[in-house]
């Protein structure tokens, strides 16, 4: 019943949609559209692109570690574990990734899956995920949802820790909808794909920012692999000075 | 609606006015409001580097997308149906309202959490979930505050700006169970707030969530919030449903990557906001969760008829709320003014095109024609044209004040006959700059009491100028 | 004694220059006129100013009356299309010719006025722009300080805004001692002062007090509608403040009484 009316109510729109305008064909719309050119890009705060990130991720109220491998990422989760909760366990999906990392480096101790999700319970403390993507123009890390990462653990814990391999960071948004063409092409397309800047924020109250609205207090991003030595001072160093303009 | 409350939606907004410039501490929070905003905005758009060239490159898109929106939305349409979505088409509000309560009687809901959304504040739908007796819970902190409060939103973006955080807490107080605890500034608040809806977010049957844009080639819904209550509600619940309009479709991911950098930017003076999200449709294969059924509603109410008008442009808008912010109108006033669901510069067009000129034809009166909306406007919309436009039809409808649109005819025929207006204002303002000469201006004046309610009339010099560039000229030629 | 025709130029004029007196300037302030003329003529201008000029249009256009805007709208291109160049000492009247008559109407009459469009000038954009004045006409004696209003019509239709301050600082030694939230509008709006008095007074005191906070003695504009509006207001709160059309800080023409004030 509802699916006649429905379509009658399609084709009555589109009918009108295309009185309208929309004589064109798929053609010459694509070369029209083509034709408008590229989106203009903003400028990074840096030349080199970890820097350009890592103060992006600062921006966006998070903070930041880089390790150069991965039994020292395992060690950043551990120190962030212990410094915040005295606690050495943390949810993490079902990704290959994850899987393989070498927990006992740390002495991390993972549960696969996903964050909890029944009231009655105390909320998961922290949550890791291994990012598909990093974008230096807005310091995000981007993720897919489904089993290697389930929403809950973007969302349902109080602390959200990323990993991020330097190779999977690209210069600016469109360079990462490139990759995640690519993705899809391949894996075929996610139910959800997830750009996250920064930890749950909100301005609702009286314009004052305050983090942790719905979602995760804190946002850690741990940059895995070959990043210049120099590169996190000097994002640190362009936050201090940008808050002493302030 | 009667004709007689229409007539009283007209007048409302003057009198409201009137009523919320007396609020001396509101009016006081909406000049912040007026002064930070574009402060921030400004900043982020310095920092962007070419915003100019990329305020163009989005309004290209945003015509190009209207001029084939037969194309695009078909294509959405056929790439959410293979994503596994159920796409519903409304054409009014009323539509919508049963196309999603039939939605969550099929499921046997009772429980519907709700992300912002302003197109079903537009069709009323909360109300109407509610009187089926479902229980609906807005879950963006500020339209939670505003549902706890009875209110509607006085902003497009931060719909509860207006109030004070006195009043948030003593909101809270009254509505929460919060035994001994005090709610000391926004921290504490907010930490409420976050403990309450997470039951809710938990327990909710159904999500309801808006779009920001309906990516044509891949049928995903990009969704832009910085709580992430929108992701909650796109998420946890078995249900998702989304309510939106045809012309949030863009053709590509990369045309939605341009229009968020203008948005956020535009909205709230960030680069990015903390989530950006792209739903495609119900959870599948491996997954672990996400809503095993999923709808797109797609609200016309009234679009496809502005579309075929002078005013398509307006379907380029993004909902950022800058020319609400640059508005010195909106700023005065405040949104609950406007007594209807848009407001600011885009509201006072768009809310004669969704309802009628008839109801709300002080809108578009409510304007100084100073043209900031349309500087900041990132989708190049010409608001002080289309507003002048509307008091065309205005005029034409005769639907402006009978005094108003016979003194403009009679001041248009004298200024056509210059001689009789040279020697007019020749007889008249020497005399009146001859009353006014000591003190220089006029504390009221005959047919200028719109003028003199709330400032003196300052006094003609003496002579007209023509008259005294004609005698001069006659000196001259006499001396000659 | 002041009227242009008297001060004839040294050289041969550089302009030839049909000036729009605008109905405010005529009616209410014809000094203004006066001073933009010995403006214009000290800048090698010879000044010309057509008498079948009116209003330019924009009430009954800005109300929505567009029928009747029409005939003005032509009867003014019709009285200036002669000239070189035609400049406004009001930057609403000069969007009003070059940005919103050729929206207004259609075909030959279309071409026409984007023909008059191309040459006409608000008065500081000309001065400072085309014509390069380089020296006050009148005496520079010591000028108050000053704070400036930004009309909203020559500030976002002409990009008005270095040339007026550009003015004061080269000719008068003045710098501007510049409002807060300078590109907000004073509330004047046309008609719309009349239609929203209440809020149109609140933008108007905003606008006042942020002149007051300057410590400026003078607030200079160049739009006579706005400059009536902030001194009207200014009258009936009892602020002390001056407001004078730029034209006459140019010219040094401060003796008379500034706008709204009386004689004595």
């Amino acid at each position: 019943m509802i699916t006649k009316t429905q379509d009658s109510a399609q084709s009555d729109l589109l009918g009108k949609l295309r009185r309208v305008g929309g004589n064109a064909s798929a053609e010459q719309i694509g070369a029209e559209l083509n034709r408008l050119g590229q989106t203009p890009v903003p400028l990074l705060p840096a030349q080199e692109l970890c820097e350009a990130f890592l103060i992006n991720v600062l921006k966006n109220q998070g903070t930041v570690a880089c390790a150069p491998d991965r039994s020292e990422a395992v060690k950043c989760v551990a120190k962030y574990l212990h410094e915040r909760f005295h606690t050495r366990k943390i949810v993490a999906g079902n990704d290959p990734r994850l899987a393989a990392m070498p927990w006992r480096d740390g002495g991390v101790l993972p549960r696969f899956g996903a964050a909890e999700q029944e009231f009655s319970s105390p909320p998961t403390p922290a949550s890791l995920s291994y990012a598909r993507l990093g974008v230096a123009e807005t310091g995000s890390i981007v993720t897919f949802t489904g089993k290697s990462n389930p929403a809950a653990n973007n969302l349902l814990v109080e602390d959200h820790l990323v990993l991020l391999d330097v190779a999977d960071l690209v210069a600016n948004l469109d360079d990462a909808w490139q990759r995640i063409n690519a993705a899809m092409e391949e894996e075929g397309r996610p139910r959800g794909i997830n750009f996250i800047s920064g930890p749950s924020s909100t301005g609702d109250i009286d314009a004052q920012l305050v983090m942790g609205a719905h979602g995760p207090r804190a946002w850690h991003v741990i940059l895995m692999g070959d990043v210049p030595d120099e590169a996190l001072d000097n994002a640190r160093s362009f936050i201090e000075q940008r808050l002493n303009q302030l | 609606m009667s004709s007689t409350d229409q007539a009283k939606g007209s007048r409302a907004f003057y009198s409201n006015v009137r009523s919320s410039l007396q609020e001396t501490e509101k009016v006081n929070r909406r000049d912040m409001l007026g002064l930070f905003m574009p402060m921030i905005r400004d900043a982020a758009v310095n920092e962007f580097g070419g915003f100019e060239e990329l305020r163009r490159h989005v309004k290209n898109i945003k015509q190009h997308s209207l001029d084939n929106l037969y194309h695009y939305l078909s294509q959405f349409v056929e790439e959410a149906k293979s994503n596994g979505n159920h796409v519903h088409f409304a054409q009014d509000s009323s539509e919508m309202n049963s196309i999603v309560l039939d939605i969550c009687q099929q499921h046997d809901a009772r429980r519907v959490i709700k992300g912002k959304s302003m197109v079903t504040e537009e069709t009323h739908l909360l109300p109407h979930l509610q009187s089926a007796g479902l229980e609906v819970v807005e879950t963006d902190l500020g339209e939670y505050i505003i549902q706890q409060a009875g209110e509607s939103p006085s902003h497009i973006v931060g719909p509860a700006l207006h109030k004070s955080v006195d009043e948030i807490r003593e909101l809270f107080m009254r509505k929460h169970q919060l035994g001994e605890r005090e709610l000391e500034g926004p921290a504490e608040m907010v930490a409420e707030a976050r403990t309450v809806l997470r039951e809710h977010f938990l327990k909710a049957d159904v999500g309801i969530i808006g779009s920001n844009a309906l990516i044509a080639e891949s049928g995903y819904s990009m969704l832009v919030t910085n709580e992430g209550n929108g992701d909650l509600c796109a998420n946890l619940p078995k249900v998702l449903i989304i309510c939106t309009t045809m012309d949030r479709v863009v053709p590509r991911a990369n045309d939605a990557m341009a229009l968020l950098r203008l948005l956020v930017r535009s909205a709230t003076g960030q680069p990015v906001t903390c989530y950006t999200s792209f739903y495609s449709g119900p959870r599948q294969g491996e997954d672990t969760d996400g809503p095993i059924e999923t709808h797109i509603v797609l609200l016309d109410n009234k679009r496809s008829d502005i579309l075929d008008s002078d005013y398509r442009e307006m379907l380029q808008c993004i909902r950022c709320a800058a020319c609400l912010n640059h508005c010195p109108i909106y700023i005065g006033a405040g949104g609950h003014a406007y007594g209807s669901v848009y407001m600011g510069p885009m509201g006072s067009v768009l809310t004669p095109l969704l309802t009628s000129l008839e109801e709300s034809n002080a809108l578009p009166n409510a304007c100084t024609a100073c043209g900031r909306c349309a500087e900041v406007c990132p989708a190049s919309i010409p608001l002080p044209d289309l507003l002048r436009d509307l008091r065309h039809d205005e005029t034409r409808a005769k639907l402006s004040p009978t005094r108003w649109r016979v003194g403009m005819k009679i001041h248009a025929w004298l200024l056509s006959h210059p001689w009789l207006y040279h020697k007019l204002t020749a007889l008249g303002i020497p005399a009146l700059g001859w009353l006014g000469r000591k003190k220089g201006s006029f504390k009221s004046l005959v047919l200028a009491n719109g003028w003199t309610d709330e400032r003196d009339f300052p006094a003609p010099q003496g002579r007209t100028f023509m008259q005294q560039y004609q005698s001069q000229r006659d000196d001259n030629e006499d001396a000659g | 004694m002041r009227a242009g025709n008297q001060h004839p130029p040294q050289d041969a004029p550089r302009f030839q220059v049909a000036l729009y007196v605008t109905c405010l300037v005529d009616l209410f302030r014809p000094s203004v006129a006066f001073d933009t003329i010995q403006l214009l003529e000290q800048a090698g201008c010879e000044v010309t100013v057509p008498t079948l000029q009116t209003c330019c249009g924009q009430p009954t256009y800005n109300t929505g009356d567009y029928e009747s805007t029409i005939p003005l709208a032509r009867q003014l291109i019709e009285a200036f299309e002669f000239a070189d160049y035609v400049v406004v000492p009001s930057g609403s009247c000069a969007g009003m010719i070059s940005h919103h008559y050729p929206k207004l109407l259609q075909d030959e009459w279309r071409e026409r006025a984007l023909a008059l469009a191309a040459k006409t000038f608000e008065l500081t954009t000309f001065l400072s722009d085309i014509a390069k004045i380089e020296k006050a006409p009148g005496d520079t004696a010591p000028l108050p300080s000053v704070t400036y209003h930004d009309s909203c019509a020559g500030l976002r239709e002409l990009g008005v805004k270095a040339q007026p301050r550009a003015l004061l600082k080269e000719l008068c030694n003045l710098e501007v001692s510049e409002l807060g939230q300078t590109e907000v509008c004073c509330g004047f709006g046309g008609t719309f002062c009349a239609k929203m008095p209440e809020l149109s007074g609140k933008m108007a005191s905003d606008k006042l007090d942020s002149a007051l906070a300057t410590g400026a003695k003078v607030l200079a504009g160049g739009d006579m509608g706005c400059l009536m509006n902030i001194a009207g207001r200014a009258k009936r709160l009892g602020k002390n403040i001056e407001v004078r059309h730029i034209a006459e800080l140019l010219a040094g023409d401060l003796d008379g009484p500034a706008i709204g004030e009386g004689k004595q």
